[in-house]
């Protein structure tokens, strides 16, 4: 008996404006358990306040988000993560006063909703994060003093310790040479498989997310525009007319 | 009941543009360098002490006692530029700290020299006498200085609307990096900035010197208005310091006729207070000088 | 409970109910800051060769370590820099006094009213922290001791006006002035080890962590799962009462409580400049600070006389110039070990 998968994120209509400039118009979005869907889309195309808006941290002028069956339309950002939805930045903004295995301890404690951990469990269970993502030796060493791409490492890190169902991934790879963007790649699909996650990946670098994702979603000036396979998406007459301009898409 | 009515009125309206005086000079370094220069206060207390310095002990004509303590006002201000603010612009807190400490110093410097018991008077009242404006009767010093305040408010806000520095100044005071890469040279403009903000306090001391009670600790109140201004009127924007201005000098006056004078600045800081409430970012909520 | 001892640290893990508790009980590095205490537990005898004054002079400067420590641990917990921490000692000391003059009350009476009150009023002012963040929160809690100052000019007859309320009663009335200055020493002394304790146990604990990540940045905590308001409001709170402790021992202690000796931004800037100096975040390097402070305002003052008034902060200013690490940046030895919260004032 087929049982109709019923979608683990549903975003519904939703509207954001910030005093005159609309940033997101009547954004439908939905994903379903296990997928990874790619989120992408010119600059500016308001794909990181829907992150924003999916996590919390804004509340939407119109529309609702659905999460696991619950309405979590403003809900606060920190119920939001302990129901099971944890992200990453863009420009990676750790705890530059705390030590890398702190700034995931703190994940690990606050992040999930379970009984209290002593810190010192909660430092242990950092560690195995710490592990997973290649930064255990550097597990002393201050937030501030890590190179950028450990502090990508770190945040992701920071997100899994929250043990997530759906992880919102913001441009992981902006700025990282061929080989770290592999090594990167290979990380999120680890995690993906071991820690059971559902990915929402915005990403610029077309040729990563064209590989990894199963579903892409294009967002231009707040709106969806496109939706499907990567191939398709690609050779949609609308995406290459947001992203290179009218007069290359019929030519 | 109509003659309080007209005194509030009549009253909130000098008042406020006084304020504007006072707390211009504020907003334009909150505007301009992005920092809070908590001795600002001291603006006002030197205004007044500096002329009397040059008009007692070294028994110079009014005029020129003034034009000195503005050189001196200008290098004073220039001075704390260089030594202080563009050393510690990017750590805020001792920033802070040594602002206030200057404040501290010069206050007790001034107190030690002429404590609060010299009569110290600076003869600059331009017309004596009362005079009748909508109905109240209020002092002809306190309507002239409202409207020098009016006129010099009118002059800064031309010149940075319609001139090419006003335009520098506004983009600096949008973005420091980027106006810094487009040509502007930044250290300069803010000295000018913070030379130019110390005028106004000036003028307003010297106009209200003559009416209000003088003594080497009166930088404080001045202080908290123009503070509760700025706050009010969305820090370093001048649209909102002028809105703002006029809204607290309306709220001391109709405190003042209506309650108890004592309770004017209670009064604004709770206003203040409760519109924070509901708008964290002030009036305007703009990020730039205008 | 169980105790394990692992090289040279002890670890107690507490496991009650619902909570589990770990402390690590490290010796080894108890000798420095126990030597410190021990050396001010014995400073009574220096002083009663070098004059009575001094003993005051140190029970001052222990008061002004009180302040300085719940303001330091309120800085980091709530994240924004609080200019007023003298408006609960205020708040403190005038409540102590009109209740020990009005009602005859004694000290110990006093003290748990101070306690309701301030947290009352610390539970309402606490909402700013939500309200306001970087450089408004600051801004008006700068402002808002001289406004209370002008209250009480205001309600002059209340508040006993410049003069302030006199004839308090003692906190320790022991006989001869001697075993009263040195009874008020080592209770000033005891107040003192237990905020510090508390502060830097709290700093180096879970919530430590949590402090750090509200001060660093605060939305960023919120999404990892953090109830940032709730952790503000809790620290803000309870930093105020523990400040209008100290408030309420000035009053017992100098008999007399005037608003005018604390509101205004000279004694403001003491604390605030030992709580730079000492180190930004370092409870240590608050002490140091306050003895240093507090001897070299007595020293002006006694050698110079008037002229102390504006060169004391003269030399204080010189100093934060100085010193960007503050005092304890020249003892502090390198540790990535510890958490390093520091104190900045953000937009």
């Amino acid at each position: 008996m087929k049982v109709q998968e019923m979608a683990l994120l549903n975003v519904q209509g939703v509207t954001k404006r910030f005093g005159g400039l609309v940033a997101l118009n009547n954004v439908e979005l939905s994903i379903k358990e296990g997928e990874i869907v790619g989120l992408i889309g010119p600059n500016g195309a308001g794909k990181t306040t829907l992150f924003n808006i999916i996590c919390g941290f804004y509340k939407p002028d119109a529309g609702k988000v659905e999460f696991d069956g619950r309405n979590i339309t403003g809900m606060k950002p920190y119920e939001i993560c302990k129901l099971g939805i944890s992200r990453t930045f863009q420009i990676p903004r750790p705890f530059p006063d705390l030590t890398a295995i702190y700034n995931v301890a703190l994940a690990v404690m606050y992040g999930k909703d379970r009984a209290n951990m002593s810190l010192g469990d909660a430092l242990l269970d950092a560690a195995h994060y710490l592990e997973f993502v290649g930064l255990l030796r550097k597990r002393d060493v201050l937030a501030r003093d890590l190179t950028p791409f450990e502090l990508r490492l770190l945040e992701l890190a920071r997100a899994l310790a929250t043990t997530p169902k759906l992880l919102l991934i913001d441009e992981t790879m902006a700025g990282l040479n061929p080989v770290e963007c592999e090594r990167a790649l290979e990380l999120i699909n680890r995690a993906r498989d071991e820690f059971k996650l559902t990915i929402c990946w915005i990403e610029h670098v077309m040729r990563i997310i064209m590989k990894a994702a199963e579903r892409v979603v294009v967002l231009h000036y707040g709106m969806k525009i496109a939706e499907g396979a990567p191939e398709e998406v690609a050779r949609d007459v609308k995406v290459i007319e947001a992203y290179l301009g009218e007069r290359r898409a019929r030519g | 009941m109509w003659e309080t009515l007209s005194a509030v009125i009549v009253y909130g309206l000098v008042l406020g543009s006084l304020w504007l005086l006072v707390s211009i000079g504020f907003s334009l370094i909150c505007g301009v360098l992005r920092i809070f220069y908590l001795g600002y206060g001291i603006t006002f207390t030197m205004a007044i002490y500096v002329t009397w310095m040059f008009l007692s002990d070294f028994k110079l004509r009014l005029d020129i006692a003034i034009a000195l303590m503005i050189v001196v006002q200008l290098a004073f201000s220039f001075l704390i530029y260089r030594g202080l603010i563009q050393r510690y612009l990017a750590s805020e807190e001792i920033l802070v700290t040594a602002l206030l400490l200057v404040q501290i110093i010069i206050e007790e410097a001034i107190n030690y020299k002429y404590p609060a018991i010299t009569g110290v008077s600076i003869p600059t009242m331009i017309l004596t006498g009362l005079c009748s404006v909508g109905g109240a009767s209020i002092s002809i010093q306190l309507v002239i200085s409202a409207i020098v305040a009016i006129l010099f408010t009118a002059i800064i806000t031309l010149v940075l609307l319609k001139s090419k520095l006003g335009l520098i100044v506004r983009a600096l005071s949008q973005d420091q990096k980027t106006a810094m890469l487009m040509g502007a040279d930044v250290h300069r403009l803010f000295a000018l900035a913070m030379m130019i903000s110390v005028i106004p306090p000036s003028i307003c001391a010297l106009l209200l010197a003559p009416l209000w009670s003088v003594e080497p600790y009166m930088g404080s109140s001045f202080f908290i208005t123009a503070l509760l201004i700025s706050i009010l009127g969305s820090v370093g924007n001048l649209k909102g310091t002028i809105i703002a201005s006029y809204l607290i000098g309306l709220i001391h006056s109709s405190v003042s006729f209506l309650i108890n004078p004592r309770l004017m600045n209670l009064a604004a800081l709770v206003f203040t207070l409760a519109f924070l409430s509901f708008r964290s970012e002030g009036l305007t909520r703009s990020e730039s000088l205008w | 409970m169980k105790i394990e001892l692992k090289r040279s640290r002890l670890e107690v893990r507490l496991d009650y109910k619902k909570l589990k508790l770990a402390w690590t009980i490290e010796p080894r590095y108890w000798r420095n800051p126990l030597l410190a205490w021990l050396a001010l537990c014995a400073l009574p005898l220096l002083s009663l060769m070098g004059g009575l004054q001094w003993l005051s002079i140190f029970t001052t400067a222990n008061l002004c370590a009180t302040i300085a420590l719940p303001l330091l641990l309120q800085i980091i917990g709530t994240g924004r820099v609080n200019l007023g921490p003298q408006l609960f000692v205020a708040l403190g000391g005038y409540t102590a006094g009109l209740l020990s003059i009005n009602y005859k009350m004694e000290a110990l009476q006093t003290l748990p009213i101070v306690i309701v009150v301030a947290l009352l009023v610390g539970l309402s002012l606490s909402l700013l922290t939500i309200l306001a963040r970087g450089i408004y929160f600051s801004l008006i809690t700068l402002i808002i001791p001289l406004v209370f100052m002008e209250i009480t000019f205001v309600f002059s007859d209340v508040f006993k006006g410049e003069t302030g309320i006199y004839g308090i009663t003692p906190l320790f009335r022991l006989g001869s002035h001697l075993i009263n200055s040195i009874a008020y020493y080592y209770a000033s002394l005891m107040i003192l080890t237990l905020y510090l304790f508390l502060v830097d146990k709290i700093l180096r604990s879970r919530w430590g962590m949590v402090y750090a990540a509200i001060n660093n940045d605060e939305d960023v905590a919120m999404m990892m799962g953090v109830d940032i308001n709730r952790h503000k409001i809790f620290v803000f709170t309870v930093t105020s009462v523990l400040t209008a402790i100290a408030g309420w021992f000035f009053a017992h202690y100098f008999g007399t409580f005037a608003g005018v000796t604390y509101l205004p931004f000279t004694f403001m800037i003491k604390i605030l400049f030992i709580v730079l100096i000492g180190g930004r975040a370092q409870a240590y390097g608050t002490i140091a600070g306050a003895y240093f402070v507090s001897i070299l305002d007595e020293l002006l003052r006694s050698y110079l006389g008037n002229i102390s008034h504006f060169v004391f902060p003269s030399i204080l200013l010189v100093l934060l110039v100085a010193l960007p690490e503050g005092l304890w940046g020249i003892y502090r030895k390198h540790k990535y070990r510890e958490i390093y919260p520091t104190i900045r004032i953000r937009r």
